[in-house]
Order: C-alpha cells, then sequence, then structure tokens
C-alpha cells in the first residue's frame, strides 16, 4: 500500500499503529454501514413515526338529486370556523412564558433573600431546593402563559369581530396537549357577515384563522326526509381505506335512508395529508398523500312536485301528528314518484325535537311507507276478487245480505256460530255494487266459495308477505299466509272469512300495496320498485363510472284472465266515480280517470281491544291508459274511514299529478326513464 | 538544512493539505446547514453567523499552522514545557469560578476571553503531546529507568486529572490512548506498557461494575450524576438501579422519565444517522435538524457527523472518513520519515489524538461508544478544536518539510 511502504521495515510500533488505524476506521464505517444501509428502513421509520402526524381528509359527499337530475335533495355547504393557530402563536406563548418565568425567579430571590434574612446564615444547598422552580412549576408558568396569550388574542379576536367568544381553559390545554398539529376552533359555523369581518380586519396575523370545513345541507328541509334519510359524525375509516390516522377531520356516515343505503357511494374515498411536526408538535409543513375521492351524486326516481304534493296532502288533511304515509309510483316502470310518511323530520337531524324523536307512539324516524307491518282492510278485497272471479264468481249473481239483528241498518254475516259485521247495508249486491259499497257479507261468502288456497295463491304471486326490496334492511315485509300454513288443520273458515276482509292473519305496507295495485293496473306485472335511478360521478367525466339501475324490472306475472282484471277496474273506477256513491268518490279529480278501492282495517292490541284504525285507499289512474299508483294510508285512533280520511288526501296527489301532466312545458315522466 | 521558505514550500504534504481543504469544505457547508435550520439564527447578521465564524477559525488556523511551519519544529519544540505548563495554569484557572464560565452546561470548561470562548482543555492535549514527545525523545536506555517512567505517567496524569475535574470525560479520556502509544513508539519496555494497560483496563473493568452491576448498599465511586447516567445510558444500565431502595413509585418514575430524557440524544442522533440510508437527503435537506429533534445546541459541534450523515448518508460518511484516513495515514508517513525521534513523536501523537476523537466522535453517533463531549477535529463548530486542530496538523507540516533526506 501507498502508507506502509514507506514505514521502515525495522519500524513495527509504527506498522502496529497503522493496523489500529484501519482497524478503528474500519470498525466505524462498518457501524455506519450497519446504522445506515442495512437498518436505515427501520430508521426511516423511526423518524416518520415522530415526526409526522397523518390527517384524514373526507371526501366531498355526493349529492342527492331528483328524478331530473336538475333539484337538488341533499349537498353540502361551506361552514367556517374561526380557529386558533398554535404556530403562529408559537413565539408569543414563549415570550409570555419568559416573562412570567423571569418574575418567578425574582420572586423566588426574593423569598431566599427573607429566608436567610430570618435565619441570619446563608441557606444550605437542600434548604435552597424548597424554593428552587421544578419541572412541574415550569409546565405551570407555560400553561399559564398559553392561556394568557390565547385569552388575550380570543379577547381581541372577539372585539373585532363583535361576537361574544367563550374559550374553554381545560379544553383549551387539552388540544395543545393532544392536538397541537391541528387548528383550535373558537369559533364555529361563521356567518357571511362575520366571514367579511374577519377578512376585513384579520389581514395581519393575529394567530387566528378561518377553517373550511363541509356540512351536509338539505335545502328543501324536511321533503322526502325519510327517503333521503340523515347523516351522523363519523370519521371514522371506511373499509380498504387506511385505518391509523393521527388526526381526522370531520366526515359524515349516513345512517338510514338513501344516506345510509348509499353510504358507500355518497362518501366516497377519504384522502391522506400528512403534516410535518417539529419536536414541539408544532406543525411545519404539510404534503398531501393522497386527494380524497368525491363521493357519487345519487339520481332518486322521486318526482319533487308531486312529492311534495304528497307532503302537503298528508299536512293539510290530518295534520303535523298524522301517523300516515303515501305512495306514488309509475305502474308502467315501478319508479316511485313520491315516497311520504308522517310526522316527518328534519334530516339535518340536530334541529329535531329529541322528546319528538323518541315518542313511541309518533316514531317520526320511521318510514310508515315501508317500515311498519299494517292490517290492509277493505284493500285486500282486490286480492279475494282476483280469486273469486277466477274461480268461477259470476259479476252478476246476486248476493242477499242480511241484516244484522242488532243493527239493522247494516248487514252481516254468520261463519259458523260467529258474526261478522257490515258497514253496507243488508240487502242485493252484485259484485260490482258490493265492491264499491265494500260489502264484508258478500266477500267473506264468495271468498269462502274461492277458498283459501286460491286466495292465498293470488296473494302470494302478489309476493305478499315478501320485501319488495326497495331497501334492503329498511323495509318489512309483511305478514301473509303460506299455502302449507292455511292446509294444516289449524286453519278455520274463520280464518278465512278474517283475511277476506283484510283482517287477521295479514299485514302489509303502503309499498306492497302500491305494487299491488300497479299489477292489476299494468295486467299483472309485479313490479321491483325502483327509488335509485343511478349513481353517477359528480363530475361528468371524472372518476370511475357510475351505476344504472334499469327500470322496469319485472318480479312476476299474476296468472289471471283479462276479463277478471276488466272487471275488477271496472269496480274500481265505479268506486271513485259512481254516483250513487262509491266508497271512494272523495278522490276523484274531474278530468282524470281514478280507480280505487277504500279499506278500514281495525287495530286491536294482544288482548284483541280495539286500539285503533287503519284508513287506506288504494289508487291508479288513468282509468284508460294507466300511469300512476296512489295508495295513502293513515293510522288513526279516532273514527273514520279510507273513503273520509284518505281518499281526499289522493285527491290533493292527483290534482297535483294533473297538473304537472297538464302544464304546458309538461316533463315527460319518460323522459329520463 | 538551512532551507528558505521558499524551498520549504514545495516539499510540503500536499496530499495532506487537499483532505484538509476537503474537510474544511464540509465543515463550513454543514455547520452551515445545521445554524440555518434554525429561524432565530439564521436572522443574525452575517459576520455572527457560525459558519462564517467558522471560516473565521479556519483562517486563523490555517495562519498559525502557516506560520509554525517557517520555524524547524526542533526549534519550537523547546518550548514544549513552558507552553505545557502554561496550559497547566489554565487547566487550574478555568476550576476557579470566577474565571471558568461554564455556559450554563454544569462544566466549568470555558474562558471567557470576550471574544473567545477559550477552551484550555483543547489546548491542553497538544500541550501535552508537545511535552510529551520532548520527554520521551530521551536515549532509549533513559526510558527503561521506572523513574522516568513514572515521570512521563504524572506528565499524561497531570492534565488528566485536571480536565476529568472540569469535568469533561471525553477530552480527559483521549489523552489516555495519546500517551500510550506515543510511549510505544518511543520504545517504552512493553513491560511497563502492558502493565499500564492492565492497570487501566482493570481500573476501567472495576469502576464500571462498581457503578452498575453491584447491588445497592455497597460502596460506590462518587462521581457526577450526569456522567453516571451518560454511562449508565451506554450499558443500557436502568436509571432506577441507582435510585435508595425506599424510593417511591413516582420517583422511581420520575428516573424512568430521565432515563428516556437523556437517551434522546443519543437516540436522536441515532435516527438522523439511520435516516440518511445510503445517498442521504440532500444537503439542508434533513429534517431531524431542522425540526429540533437533533437538539439545536449540539447539532452544529458535538453532533455534526449527524447532520452529515442525515443529509448525504453512507456516501457522505464514507466520504468523511475517507478524508480522515488520508489525513491520518499522510500523518502516519510523516512519523515514518521524520528526522528524528522527536518529530516522529509529535506526529504519532496528533495522529493519535485525532484519530481518538474522530472514533469517539462518530462512534457516538452511531452508539459504539458513550456520549463524551468530544468534537469532530475540523467539522464541529468550535474555535479552540479548530485553531489546535490547525496547529498541530501545521506541526505535522513542519516535520514533513524537514523529514529525513531533506
Amino acid at each position: 500500500m501507498l502508507f506502509f511502504d514507506q514505514f521502515k521495515k525495522n519500524d513495527p510500533q509504527l506498522r502496529l499503529l497503522a493496523v489500529l488505524l484501519t482497524a478503528g476506521l474500519l470498525v466505524l464505517l462498518g457501524g455506519l454501514w450497519w446504522v445506515q444501509v442495512v437498518s436505515g428502513r427501520t430508521f426511516q421509520n423511526h423518524l416518520e413515526v415522530q415526526s409526522y402526524r397523518s390527517i384524514r381528509m373526507p371526501a366531498v359527499r355526493g349529492k342527492i338529486l331528483d328524478r331530473t337530475g336538475n333539484n337538488v335533495l341533499a349537498e353540502n355547504r361551506p361552514r367556517f370556523n374561526l380557529c386558533l393557530n398554535w404556530d403562529a402563536l408559537r413565539g408569543q406563548f414563549d415570550s409570555a412564558f419568559g416573562r412570567a418565568r423571569k418574575e418567578a425567579v425574582a420572586v423566588q430571590k426574593e423569598r431566599i433573600a427573607s429566608a436567610e434574612k430570618a435565619l441570619g446564615r446563608s441557606l444550605t444547598k437542600a434548604e435552597r431546593k424548597q424554593y428552587v422552580i421544578n419541572a412541574q412549576q415550569t409546565e405551570w408558568l407555560r400553561a399559564q402563559a398559553r392561556w394568557q396569550v390565547a385569552t388575550q388574542v380570543v379577547a381581541e379576536v372577539s372585539q373585532r369581530m363583535g361576537a361574544v367568544i367563550v374559550v374553554d381553559p381545560v379544553k383549551l390545554q387539552r388540544a395543545y396537549a393532544t392536538r397541537l398539529a391541528m387548528p383550535y376552533p373558537i369559533l364555529a359555523d361563521l356567518t357571511p357577515e362575520q366571514i367579511a369581518r374577519f377578512e376585513e380586519s384579520f389581514t395581519n396575523g393575529l394567530g387566528a384563522d378561518l377553517d373550511l370545513q363541509s356540512e351536509r345541507f338539505y335545502p328543501l328541509g324536511t321533503t322526502a326526509a325519510h327517503v333521503l334519510g340523515y347523516v351522523r359524525r363519523d370519521d371514522s375509516s371506511e373499509e380498504g381505506e387506511e385505518s391509523f390516522f393521527s388526526y381526522r377531520l370531520p366526515d359524515y356516515g349516513g345512517i338510514s335512508g338513501v344516506e345510509g343505503r348509499f353510504n358507500d357511494v355518497l362518501r366516497g374515498t377519504a384522502g391522506m395529508e400528512s403534516v410535518l411536526v417539529n419536536n414541539l408538535g408544532y406543525r411545519q409543513s404539510e404534503t398531501v398523500w393522497s386527494q380524497p375521492e368525491p363521493g357519487h351524486n345519487v339520481v332518486l326516481t322521486l318526482d319533487l312536485d308531486i312529492q311534495r304534493a304528497a307532503e302537503a296532502a298528508l299536512l293539510a288533511h290530518q295534520g303535523a301528528n298524522a301517523r300516515g304515509a303515501a305512495v306514488v309510483m309509475d305502474v308502467r316502470t315501478g319508479d316511485i314518484l313520491a315516497m311520504a310518511s308522517s310526522p316527518t323530520f328534519n334530516p339535518d337531524y340536530s334541529q329535531n325535537d329529541p322528546a319528538r324523536m323518541a315518542d313511541l307512539i309518533l316514531k317520526p324516524e320511521s318510514n310508515r311507507a315501508m317500515q311498519e307491518n299494517l292490517a290492509p282492510g277493505s284493500i285486500f278485497k282486490t286480492v279475494v276478487a282476483i280469486a273469486a272471479l277466477e274461480n268461477g264468481l259470476n259479476p252478476n249473481e246476486v248476493y242477499r245480505v242480511q241484516a244484522n239483528p242488532e243493527d239493522p241498518d247494516k248487514g252481516c254475516i254468520f261463519v259458523g256460530r260467529r258474526k261478522i259485521r257490515d258497514t253496507a247495508p243488508p240487502g242485493e249486491y252484485d259484485f260490482k255494487k258490493a265492491f264499491i259499497h265494500s260489502s264484508n257479507s258478500y266477500f267473506v261468502n264468495y271468498g269462502l266459495r274461492a277458498g283459501v288456497e286460491n286466495i292465498v295463491r293470488v296473494g302470494r304471486e302478489f309476493h305478499l308477505g315478501e320485501r319488495t326490496s326497495l331497501f334492503p334492511g329498511h323495509e318489512t315485509g309483511g305478514n301473509f299466509p303460506t299455502l302449507a300454513g292455511v292446509q294444516d288443520g289449524d286453519w278455520r273458515d274463520g280464518d278465512t272469512a278474517n283475511l277476506c276482509i283484510g283482517q287477521g292473519d295479514i299485514a302489509v305496507t303502503p309499498l306492497q300495496m302500491t305494487v299491488l295495485v300497479a299489477a292489476i293496473a299494468n295486467g299483472g306485472y309485479v313490479l321491483w320498485p325502483r327509488l335509485v335511478q343511478r349513481v353517477e360521478p359528480m363530475e361528468p367525466g371524472t372518476g370511475q363510472g357510475g351505476t344504472n339501475y334499469p327500470s322496469g324490472q319485472v318480479r312476476d306475472r299474476v296468472i289471471v284472465h283479462q276479463r277478471t282484471l276488466n272487471i275488477l277496474r271496472d269496480a274500481m273506477r265505479a268506486d271513485v266515480a259512481d254516483k250513487n256513491g262509491g266508497t271512494g268518490t272523495a278522490a276523484a279529480v274531474p278530468g282524470l280517470n281514478i280507480c280505487g278501492k277504500t279499506g278500514t282495517a281495525q287495530v286491536q292490541d294482544g288482548a284483541n281491544h280495539l286500539v285503533g284504525y287503519n284508513f287506506w285507499f288504494s289508487s291508479y289512474a288513468p282509468y284508460e291508459n294507466p300511469r300512476y299508483a296512489v295508495v295513502v294510508m293513515v293510522q288513526s285512533t279516532g273514527k273514520g274511514s279510507g273513503g273520509t280520511v284518505c281518499a281526499p288526501i289522493a285527491h290533493d296527489i292527483y290534482e297535483a299529478i294533473q297538473r304537472r301532466d297538464t302544464a304546458p312545458l309538461a316533463r315527460s315522466l319518460a323522459v329520463r326513464d | 538544512m538551512n532551507l528558505s521558505y521558499h524551498d520549504s514550500s514545495v516539499r510540503l504534504d500536499r496530499l495532506q493539505l487537499l483532505a484538509l481543504a476537503g474537510l474544511m469544505f464540509i465543515g463550513t457547508a454543514f455547520v452551515y446547514s445545521a445554524t440555518m435550520a434554525n429561524a432565530s439564527a439564521a436572522l443574525l447578521p452575517w459576520y455572527d453567523q457560525s459558519w462564517v465564524r467558522q471560516i473565521l477559525w479556519y483562517a486563523m488556523g490555517l495562519a498559525a499552522g502557516g506560520v509554525l511551519c517557517l520555524v524547524d519544529y526542533m526549534i519550537l519544540l523547546r518550548w514544549s514545557y513552558v507552553v505545557y505548563w502554561l496550559t497547566i495554569l489554565s487547566l487550574v484557572a478555568v476550576l476557579i469560578p470566577k474565571i471558568g464560565s461554564t455556559h450554563g452546561w454544569g462544566a466549568r470548561r470555558w474562558i471567557d476571553l470576550g471574544f473567545f470562548q477559550f477552551q484550555p482543555s483543547e489546548f491542553g492535549k497538544l500541550a501535552f503531546i508537545l511535552a510529551a514527545a520532548n520527554f520521551l525523545s530521551r536515549p532509549l536506555d533513559e526510558l527503561r529507568q521506572p523513574a522516568i517512567f513514572w515521570k512521563g505517567m504524572g506528565l499524561l496524569f497531570l492534565p488528566f486529572v485536571l480536565i476529568l475535574k472540569e469535568p469533561d470525560l471525553g477530552s480527559a479520556l483521549v489523552l489516555l490512548p495519546t500517551g500510550l502509544v506515543m510511549m510505544l513508539v518511543a520504545g517504552t519496555p512493553r513491560r511497563y506498557l502492558i502493565r499500564l494497560v492492565g492497570i487501566v483496563s482493570l481500573l476501567a473493568t472495576l469502576f464500571v461494575v462498581d457503578v452498575f452491576y453491584l447491588p445497592k448498599g455497597w460502596w460506590q465511586l462518587p462521581m457526577q450524576e450526569y456522567q453516571r447516567d451518560r454511562l449508565a445510558i451506554y450499558f443500557g444500565c436502568e436509571y432506577t438501579h441507582f435510585a435508595p431502595s425506599n424510593a417511591t413509585p413516582a420517583e422511581l418514575q420520575r428516573l424512568r422519565q430521565k432515563e428516556l430524557d437523556d437517551a434522546y440524544n443519543v437516540r436522536q442522533a441515532l435516527i438522523s444517522v439511520g435516516s440518511g440510508g445510503l445517498a442521504g437527503k440532500g444537503w439542508r435537506q434533513g429534517t431531524q435538524n431542522a425540526l429540533g429533534y437533533l437538539p439545536r445546541a449540539v447539532a452544529h459541534n458535538d453532533f455534526i457527523f449527524s447532520v452529515i450523515a442525515e443529509e448525504e448518508g453512507f456516501v457522505g460518511s464514507v466520504i468523511v472518513i475517507a478524508l480522515y484516513s488520508v489525513v491520518l495515514f499522510t500523518g502516519l508517513r510523516t512519523a515514518g520519515q521524520a528526522r528524528d525521534r522527536l518529530g516522529k513523536l509529535v506526529a504519532v501523537g496528533v495522529v493519535t489524538l485525532l484519530f481518538s476523537h474522530v472514533f469517539i466522535n462518530i462512534g457516538m453517533n452511531i452508539r459504539i461508544m458513550p456520549v463524551t463531549g468530544v468534537p469532530l477535529p475540523l467539522l464541529s463548530y468550535g474555535g479552540s478544536s479548530v485553531l489546535v486542530s490547525l496547529i498541530a496538523l501545521g506541526l505535522m507540516q513542519n516535520i514533513y518539510i524537514h523529514r529525513k533526506g531533506y
């Protein structure tokens, strides 16, 4: 080697020294190789752990739109919070602490001096110790300094903003200890005037900043509340998302309705920002690792005009505390054009009165259009009618209803020993008359004659007792006997008689009844109802493509003769239009041929006491070329009937439909199908 | 041998000078990087900034070293005992509270000269080398006499004890290998050296065992708490070991917290060095220093290597070590070619001293050595250290100029 050659051969000490130096330098090189190259990654991780804080950045939540895609039902609104910016205040903290410490040291010196004076000698080291400012006191001084600076800044801000700002010292210190890399909000949700005032007066850095957050906003208030559902503050990570974050910014998670059911697509994918912090935890710089991907918009099938009309009609006729629902469906496509439930609530959930929301009778959160099991009453006679007509009932055959011995103005029928009372008078009834006066005796008689199996078979063809799958997980399937159930020995004629008048072992939802009446209207096609047309990217042409949900999906076809349907439709038409007083005449709208059936089901408690009624009106229109199925249901403890309570509500809805279809610029329903 | 200045300049050890220039360049660049990351330091006027001052010290050191090259080292070294005793005087003076300054660090190491914080221990190391070289360059026969050996020991232990008293354990410790190697090269009989090494190792072992591994209640060497703590961290011994047996849980907790805090520098230095990886993050891109994880007070002096290693990676580390190797081995060559034993001993002393500094300082950055306040020659910020290093290397050049055959 270059150097070694020059050492004299007889100089072993220098050679030894050279070897030692070489060994030492090789040890250093080896150590550095180990630390920097072999374990480099480990230390890189240590460094990241101690100097990076990851922040979950929620994505912009998708909008919920009506069927035109133009009217917004749910969107986001910017919300400005006024925040303290820790980094900017750091210098002030330090100088305030410096002053406080100086004072403390002066006090300490004074106390030592006075103690020495009292003792007449200088203090020993141990005695001095009790006067020395210890670490705990230093920390306390720091906290005091922070509080002093923060209150000063807050007072300044509050004076300039003309708003009273209250800061909680405990929360402030905790935020300093745990969320130093994040701004600390002192005034939430600034009004536009406050924002303007802030922008004018805070051009110089005072240590306060505006912080922008996104807030869920429902521009139409309570409209379609049950369909939309609501969101709740939820910052947690979605599946497949980074799950560890140092901090999370406010985000929302859908709880019910479309917000809940389509939460995944509405919410988008959160992004991640990493903040570099210094050794004290103050924020130094930010890097966005992944941008949040905005959520998709959900386009509903709801027609805003009809939806509003349905809600207004429920409110106008039955008041805000009415327990009812109205569903409007396109009988050709299965599109839900309106789905209203009452009492309603505000999707901006914090605006609701918690006591009212918790009311066990009102249950405002319950979507009565599909979440409650309800006895259908006489509207189920449409099914009995089909079963009877298909099994040989001659509609012109006259049945004589006997008078009720205890109430001679009304009819009745005896099934075995049991008497079933009628609301219709005694006398002679053919099919049409029995239908429009909703004669219990007639339908019990012919229902029994057709046999319960046939009734159940037809009911099952309409998929009663099964969910419509409109809202998986948010829907009840109702209750309906099975063939096996009625064939076993326990099923009695009395049970069949009850079933014929829509009582007893049967429960439905307004949504199911809408699908059913739509099938009568469209020639027997049981449709899958559709509430969401499509899910689409927020900005067309960005992100992944959306999903289209096809309309007019046929679930099943009821095997029924056209003649039977015609007889039934004529009878339904007469129920609304008959001059001699059908039960549903209150629904009639001039210029629109409405076909309907009223119902009034008794609701009994566990001890068979009458506790209330379910009033129904099940209908479609127009008669000639059916397009709309409208079902209205109201739960009540008071007297009334489907014809007096629900038909007027349906009337208002049909008027709105008529207005909409005859308006000069009427949009065809089919345009966006 | 009556050569003019002009002639001698062509016989300089250019390779060594080149390596020194490289080190000084790196020193300036990284003192800049280490201090400019601090916002308040960056606001100082340019003439008050550390990197400018460092350049100033380099210039002064080069000038001093250059001047020393003008006179034959044999003439210069006649003054070595004078220098030695003057330094001993300053080492005594620094211990006197009114003269010595602590800079708030607990150790009394500095004499405040207004423009310059004079650090006697740095000069003490060089003064010891000069005096020892002078002492050991006597005829070999005399070195065999025990009286001479013990005198030599005295020469070593006087500054050793005084520096230890400051306390500055690191600076005191580097005197040991320096003295030992010089004695070895001078030709002190093997048996003395072996005995010396044996005794020193035995004492060191006993010391470590006494402090850390004996059960409580046994006699323990009195020691400054912070020194014991530093060693405890190095030996991986828990602080709670030192707690009195009746310590409350709160006290034990306090000790554990203190241990964590004290280990902080070492841990952060290690993270800095390790996170540099192979290629480093780039000049002034290191976050450990910029964000204050590596304490600002030490980043530009004792822990400058962490900054270099983080920003330039393993490549930078290799370059630094390569430059030091060039300086050290050219120094050894100078020793081999020295005209007489005096020159050889000075060269060997300087080489060993530099090597000890480099090894201890870089070693503590990667946790193979305990943390002691030993600067990295020419790279760490600091007037005394830079001046002494450059003066020592000036002497080295002097010896090279007047080497055998010239």
